[in-house]
Formats: C-alpha cells, structure tokens, sequence
C-alpha cells in the first residue's frame, strides 16, 4: 500500500510588514489518503489549501510534519524527485516547447530515451482526445485543450501523487464539465492518487471520492459527500456547503427548541443539554399535502412565502417562518399553486434534522 | 477617410526624408567623391579610392574593427554572466534596502562613466592596465551593465515562478530548470541586453582614449582623427562603415535570435 | 539561513563589479580632487581646486554653455520626437496595416548611429562649405560661403544642438509611442461623435496622455546631453567649453597640478547628473511613467 500521509504538517507565515494584512497559519493538519483516491480539498480562497498543497507537493517548506508516501518519508525529498506531479490553475505549458515535447518533458528528467518517451506521450495524448496535436505550439491551442495536454504532462510519468490546483477555474462553465468528465474517466483508469483543490463545491462533489472542509486555515471536516451534506460538523462547513437554514436554539431535558419557539421537538438522550443549531437542508422541507399530514415522526411549521425562483428542475423558494428566512426546494409541480405572500405549512421529517452541539 | 491618410503619409515621407534620409545623403557623396568644390551640389568626379584605402589591409580598418567587436563581446558576455543572477535576485526576492541597491546598479546610466573612469585612471596605470585590452574591457563595462540588468529584469517580470515550480513537479533539478524553462524565457531580454550593450561599447571613445591610451584601436580611435579635420573623403567612408558595424551588430542580433526560434520549430516540427 | 542570504549572494557579482569599477573610480576621483594624492606624497585634503574652479570665469561660462546647449537640444528633440510619434500614432490609427511598425523602426535609425558619426554627419551638412550651404549656392540664395550661418564649432554650440536634437528626436518618439498605444481606438470615435476632429482629438486627448512621457523624456535627454563628451569635443569650440570637455582639457593639456581641478569638474558634474536624475526619478513615479519599465 503507498497511501499519501500527511502527519501534522504544520506552516506559519510571519507578520508581513504591512500591517493591516494579518499573519497567516495553517494549522496542524493529519491526513491519510489511500492509494488510488481522489480527495478533494475545498474551501474558500485564502483557506489555506493551496498551502497545504505546495506543502506536499514541497514547494513550500513546512514548519513541522511530515509527508509520506507508503515506506517513503518525504519530508526532505526535493520536490523535482518525490515523484509527484501537479498541475495548476493556468496550463502552464512551456510556450518554446511543443506540445509533445511538453508532455515527455517529466520522462526527459528522467533521462528515458528519446523514442521511448515520445511514444508514450503520443499515448498520453491520445488518452486526452488529443491524439493529432503532438507537434504544435501551446499558443496554437484553446484553453481547454491547454489545460488536457497539461493533465496529460502530469499523468505520462505515471506519478505516486497527482496535485491539481484549481485546474478548471480559469475555463468556462460548459468546458469545466467536461474536463470533469473527462478526468474523473482517466482517474479512474489509471488508478492515480488525487489531491485536488478547488472552491467548486459542485465540482468536488462530482469527482471526488472524500472531500476534506478547510477554512481560515483548518481542516474542519473530511468525509464523504453525503455525509458533509447531510451531517457537517459545523454552521461554516453547513454554510460553505450551500445549508443556510441555520436555526439557533437550546437542548434542555430533551428537548429543541428554537429561539423565536417556532421549533420545538424531541431529541435522543446522546445530545448534549445546551445552546444548539439546527440545521435543515431546503430539500428536507416540504409543502404539507393532505396524505402526509401529521406523520409521527416529522414537525410542521407555518410560515409566509417571501420569494420563489426558478431553479433547474425544481423551485427554490424563500420562507418566512418565525424570525427565521428558511430555503426551500419544492419540485415544480406543487411550487406552481403557490404565489408570494401566501401562507404554506412545512413538513421535515424527523431523520432529516441535524443538530450542531456549539 | 482617405484624405487624411494621404496627408499623413505625406507628413511622414518629408519627416522620414529630412530625418533619416537627407542626412546620409553627403556622407555617401563624401565618400565616393574625387574633389568636391563648393558650390557644387554634386562632387566633380567619383572615385572608390578611400573604400579601397579603408578596406585594404594596410590601413588597420579591420585590426581596429576585430579589436572593437572583440572588445564588445567580452564586455556583453561578462555582462550576461554578472546580470542573469542580479535581475534575478531584484525582480524575485523582497531585499532589505532595494532602493539602495538598484541606485547603486543603475547610478552608470545617469552618472557620465568618464567620470568614474578619470578617477580610477591612475589606479589602473599603476596596476598596469592601461594600454590594455582588459583595461579597457574593465572601463567599459560600468557603462553597460545596468542596460544589461534593465533587460534581463523585464524577461524575470514576465517569468512567473510557477513554471519553476511545475519543471520541478515533473522532476527537473535545478540545472534543468534553468536550462530547459528559464533560459529559453529570458533569452529575448537577454539579447535585447546584448544589443544595448555591443551598441554602447561600440560607441564609447573617450574612456576608450583614456584607459587604452591610444594604444587600444577601436574603431572610433582610428576614426577621431579623419573626422576631427581629416580628409573629409576618408572621414565619410570610416563614419560609414563604423555606422554599419553598429547596425549590424543589432540586426545579426535580431537574426540570431529568430533563427534560433525558428530552428527550434523546424527541428520539432520534423521530429 | 541559504534562503535570506540568496539573492544577496546572487547580487553580489554584479554589485561588486559596479562598486569596485565605478564607485571606485568616483571616490578616487573625489580623493584626488581634494588634493589625497599619496603617489604623489600629497596626503592633505584642501578645497583649493573648488575654490580655483568657482573663481574663474571659464568654470562658470562653461557650465552656462552646457545648459544652454542640453536645454535647447532637448527641447527641439521633444518637439521633433512628439512630431514623429503622434504621426505614427494617427497613421496606426487609421490604417490596420502593420505599416506603422515598419515606420517606428525606420525612425529609430538615428538612434543606433554612433554618437561620433552623428556628429560627422551634421559637419557635412551644416559647415560653411557643407552640403546644405552648396544647395543653397546653387539655388541662387547665397553667393559666398560667407553667407552661410557659421553652424559647426560656433561659440553658441549649434552643432552639437542639431546632432542631439537629431539623435535623441527618435528616443522621445520610442518613449512616448508606447503611452500612445494605450489610447483605445474607440475614443476617437467616441471623440468623433461629439464633434472633435483630428486636430481636436490630438489636442484634447492626445496631447494630455502623453505629456507626463513626454516631460520624463525631454528631462532625460537633457540630463544625457548635459554630461556627453564625444559630440561637444568634436563639434565645440576650445572656449568656451561644455563641461566634459572643459574637465577633459584640463585632465590632459596642463600639469599635475590641474589634474585635481579637472577631477572637482567631474565631481560637480556627477553631483549634478545625480541631482537631475533624482528629479526625472521623483516625477516619473509620480506620474507613473515608467510603469512599463517596472
């Protein structure tokens, strides 16, 4: 097994001489990421992931920690030979080369031979749907094209780690789609480890096997997609993960309820006694129609309709209820009885909750 | 729409005529002619006799031209060698002090470098290195050197370190590095330099007369005399033919650089 | 510690090599104009040769000649190099051809033409008995050479004038022509709509993008101009002389003993290039000149 372990890495950087910019520190972070994993790291900008990606890929020197890969401490090792490899936000192809050359240019450090290693980058091209362009210039490329031969170059020395910085943010929306596609399909195929960053929550979401939260410089969370969504461990992992019903409240003798009272219910034994959010997902809310009113195990709330959009597929639509504004996602077939301003009772079933301890 | 280009082309014409043309216009007669008395616009007769004088072994032209280009290429390669680090350190470190420092690398731009070189002048006689060529390759490269710099730290501007960083993930040392991604970038700043710097070098005649004494010929030594109430024949034809070397010193430059990148799309465009 | 130490390290050839060569030479210079001569067992220091220098007469009509010279070549090279980069500018913008760029390079000719040569050239063209001087013979406007103004080696310093206007119109051009470019094509039309023609687009709008260029140019001649040697020592008069070649005289025609004079000329001159350069440096990033170059 060659799992990548990141082992309490650990950077400072010290007071710049300006001093409205504040210093800025990774703190202490523990990670394994198995063999043949796609792990994504997201987060706002400034969190600190691209830090923590140069931190392993050794462009940065780390205050403390250390980087292995299987047997292998990397802590030392010299960026050009822990045989990783990256690619970044722009495609960063050597404009002097072309595009095969720029693509054997990691087996060329390698000193493999001439033949050998533009075979295997005429392979590679291929592999990226970029099978006639080996002998062109980058220039002569579009940026999408760009950023394939870029993950080509990455991919062709059959790296331990690959890091991706932000690879798809300077494409356009319809192109990032497909270089999704089209690298979570190589992905898969080659078996490669993955640590890739990004602020896309949609994009993490679709590639990723675990995704870890960072923010202001900490890991907050790692897990599954499903589980961040559903149980994230914090309001800033819920608000970064697009939850914004986030309802303030307490836990006294086994009991929620809200601060404006407008959500009081049961909860297990296991939940501490104390301030309390509750956090519920727009999807979790629904209309109440005449078959489902009064489930046992659900609440209902009433509340004014404030605002209704059009969402793909379904209706987001704003409601008031207490002194909280609460999203709601209700499939367009109900949404479309409704207007602005009227009265609408909700439903959420109890397994939906999720209560954050503060 | 038209009108006016007309106009403006013609403003060009007569501007380019008076600037660039009509000036050149006596120095070619001058240098052609066989006796050319005033009044007459155009000399009496012509005769290639000075082109044979300045362009016959015997009258040093060439020695004086070989020992300038010599003399201009040690410069420019020292320099190349002592700028690449500098523009390095300038454009990509935050320095303690930088104002101080880029004062001090490009005070030879504003200071008239004979001063300095009247100063050290004596120093260098006694150290035995005036009337020699090193001398005065010492002498001109104070002059030179911050055009070097300029050029270079434009190239590092542009050269952001994520190409570094990305030769590195794909496991190229430093020697790589610099070899296979820095260098390819910085080198049209690098010959820019070199241009300024073979011009410069060229064109210096005093700190030249100074340190090399006399003994030292370049080309504008050997052409001070003719042209300081020589014969004005000989006086034209060197100017000519000194203006020339100068010129092509630039454009040989300018070709170098293109066949260079040419080449390399041609080799890879075959291979 | 190989991280703070780098670029210091790096700097050091190139610091050295200036230091040693040129800031050597300027303190050895400023010794020996003090009268710190150990060679020659003068080991006092006295201003005796400042003194001397701000005494005479020569001193001060030299250093009115150089200023009145490098002001009026910088002057006439801003108005020829303004002439020649705003012409460009408007043939660029009315034609989509690459032409323009063929006529800047035409015009930087003068530039790449050794300063000796330039000098030579407006001999022959401006002498008494020089090229123009016969044009106007034969077209009947003067009927002896006496006529013609004398322009080369005239106390005035006409000569060398016309060879700096000459030589440095092309860098005024080269300086202001990329502030130009910014001028976005659609201005002029924008100007267009509400009533400016092409004089009024250049008046109005032109005219004030370029002049904090323009200004950072002239001064930059002037300051080149100001302490250039080849051009006034061939096209100068031996008195009154422009300052390099006042000191170079004295370096070399007298004594020993003129020799620190010679060197005090040089200090003056070097503290004042060093003031001048410090005005073009203040201004320029005020108005933000040389971005460009940065």
């Amino acid at each position: 097994m060659s799992d990548l372990r990141i082992i309490n890495i650990e950077k400072q950087y010290p007071q710049t001489q300006q001093k409205s910019e504040p210093a800025f520190s990774l703190q202490p972070v523990r990670l394994t990421i198995k063999q043949g994993e796609f792990f994504s790291l997201l987060g706002p900008s400034g969190c600190g992931k691209t830090t923590l990606l140069k931190l392993v890929a050794g462009l940065l020197p780390a205050d403390n920690g250390e980087i292995w890969v299987g047997d292998d401490n990397l802590t030392a090792v010299a960026p050009e030979d822990r045989r990783f490899a990256m690619v970044f936000q722009q495609s960063l192809l050597f404009p002097h080369m072309t595009v095969e050359d720029n693509v054997a240019f990691g087996l060329k450090m390698q000193k493999i031979s001439k033949k050998q290693r533009l075979a295997d980058a005429h392979g590679m091209l291929e592999h990226v749907g970029l099978g006639g362009y080996g002998s062109r210039f980058p220039d002569e490329l579009s940026g999408g094209q760009q950023q394939r031969v870029a993950l080509a170059r990455a991919l062709v020395a059959n790296p331990r780690v690959l890091l991706m910085d932000e690879p798809f943010s300077a494409l356009d929306p319809s192109l990032r789609e497909e270089m999704r596609e089209l690298l979570s399909r190589i992905q898969k195929e080659f078996r490669v480890t993955v640590l890739f960053v990004t602020h896309d929550r949609e994009e993490a979401f679709y590639l990723s096997d675990r995704i870890g939260v960072m923010s202001e410089g900490t890991l907050l969370q790692v897990g599954k997609a499903k589980k961040l969504y559903e149980q994230p461990v914090s309001a800033k992992v819920a608000l970064f993960l697009g939850l914004k019903n986030i309802i303030k409240g307490t836990v006294a003798d086994g009991r929620f309820s809200s601060s404006d009272q407008n959500f009081e219910f049961l909860v297990e034994d296991t939940i501490q006694t104390g301030p309390c959010l509750l956090i519920l997902r727009p999807e979790a809310l629904q209309p109440v129609t005449k078959a489902a009113a009064l489930h046992p195990d659900s609440i209902q709330v009433s509340g004014v309709i404030q605002q209704m959009r059009f969402n793909h597929g379904f209706y987001s639509v704003k409601v008031k209820v207490g002194s909280n504004k609460l999203d709601c996602s209700i499939a367009s077939q109900q949404a479309e009885e409704m207007v602005p301003g009227q009265k609408i009772d909700l439903l959420v079933k109890l397994k939906d909750i999720w209560l954050i301890v503060e | 729409m038209k009108k006016p280009r007309r106009l403006l082309n013609s403003i060009l014409f007569l501007l380019l005529f008076i600037v660039i043309g009509l000036p050149f216009v006596p120095l070619v007669l001058s240098s052609v002619s066989f006796g050319w008395q005033w009044p007459n616009v155009l000399p009496e007769s012509f005769s290639f006799r000075v082109w044979e004088y300045v362009l016959a072994g015997s009258s040093g032209t060439w020695s004086a031209v070989g020992v300038s280009l010599l003399i201009a290429f040690i410069v420019t390669a020292v320099n190349i060698l002592l700028a690449v680090p500098a523009a390095n350190a300038l454009v990509r470190y935050s320095l303690r002090g930088k104002w101080l420092i880029e004062a001090i690398v490009f005070a030879p731009i504003i200071i008239p470098p004979f001063v300095a070189v009247m100063g050290i002048h004596l120093t260098f006689l006694r150290l035995g290195l005036t009337e020699t060529i090193f001398g005065v390759v010492l002498a001109h490269i104070s002059p030179t050197l911050p055009y070097m710099v300029r050029a270079i730290m434009i190239s590092y501007n542009t050269l952001s370190v994520d190409w570094e960083n990305q030769a590195r993930m794909l496991g190229a040392g430093p020697i790589s590095r610099f070899a296979h991604v820095v260098l390819p970038h910085l080198l049209p700043g690098i010959a820019a330099g070199a241009s300024l710097s073979v011009l410069i070098s060229l064109s210096q005649y005093l700190i030249t007369f100074i340190i090399g004494s006399g003994q030292v010929v370049t080309l504008p030594i050997l052409l001070f005399p003719f042209i300081s109430g020589g014969d004005p024949a000989v006086a034209s034809a060197y100017s000519l033919l000194y203006a020339g070397i100068a010129i092509m010193a630039l454009v040989g430059m300018d070709i170098a650089l293109k066949k260079y990148y040419q080449n390399k799309k041609i080799a890879t465009g075959k291979g | 510690m190989w991280q703070k130490t780098k670029p210091y390290l790096l700097l050091l050839p190139a610091i050295g090599t200036i230091v040693l060569l040129f800031f050597g030479g300027l303190f050895d210079g400023l010794l020996k104009s003090l009268g710190y001569f150990p060679a020659i067992g003068e080991t006092r220091f006295e201003v005796t040769a400042y003194t001397d220098l701000f005494r005479s007469s020569e001193f001060w009509e030299s250093l009115v000649l150089t200023g009145r010279v490098a002001a009026l070549s910088s002057v006439i090279a801003a108005v020829l190099g303004a002439v020649i980069a705003v012409s460009l500018f408007m043939l660029n913008e009315s034609a989509k051809s690459g032409g323009a760029q063929l006529w800047h390079r035409l015009f930087q000719l003068p530039l790449t033409i050794p300063h000796l040569v330039g000098g030579y050239i407006v001999v022959l063209l401006f002498m008494q008995s020089g090229f123009l001087s016969k044009i106007l013979a034969s077209a009947g406007l003067i009927d002896e050479i006496r006529d013609f103004p004398v322009l080369v080696n005239d106390p005035f310093g006409w000569g060398i004038i016309l060879t700096y206007a000459w030589k440095e119109a092309p860098f005024v051009s080269l300086m202001i022509y990329p502030v130009l470019s910014r001028i976005h094509r659609s201005w002029r039309d924008v100007a267009r709509i509400f009533g400016a023609g092409s004089w009024n687009f250049i008046r109005e709008i032109v005219l004030p993008v370029m002049v904090p260029a323009w200004t950072i140019a002239t001064f930059i001649v002037f300051v080149f101009t100001f302490s250039a040697f080849e051009v006034p020592f061939l096209l100068g008069v031996t008195y009154p002389s422009m300052l390099p070649v006042f000191s170079y005289q004295l370096y070399t025609s007298g004594t020993l003993a003129d020799r620190p004079e010679a060197l005090a000329v040089n200090i003056i001159l070097a503290a004042l290039t060093i003031l001048l350069g410090l005005v073009v440096y203040y201004f320029s990033k005020r108005w933000n000149v040389l971005k460009g170059w940065d």
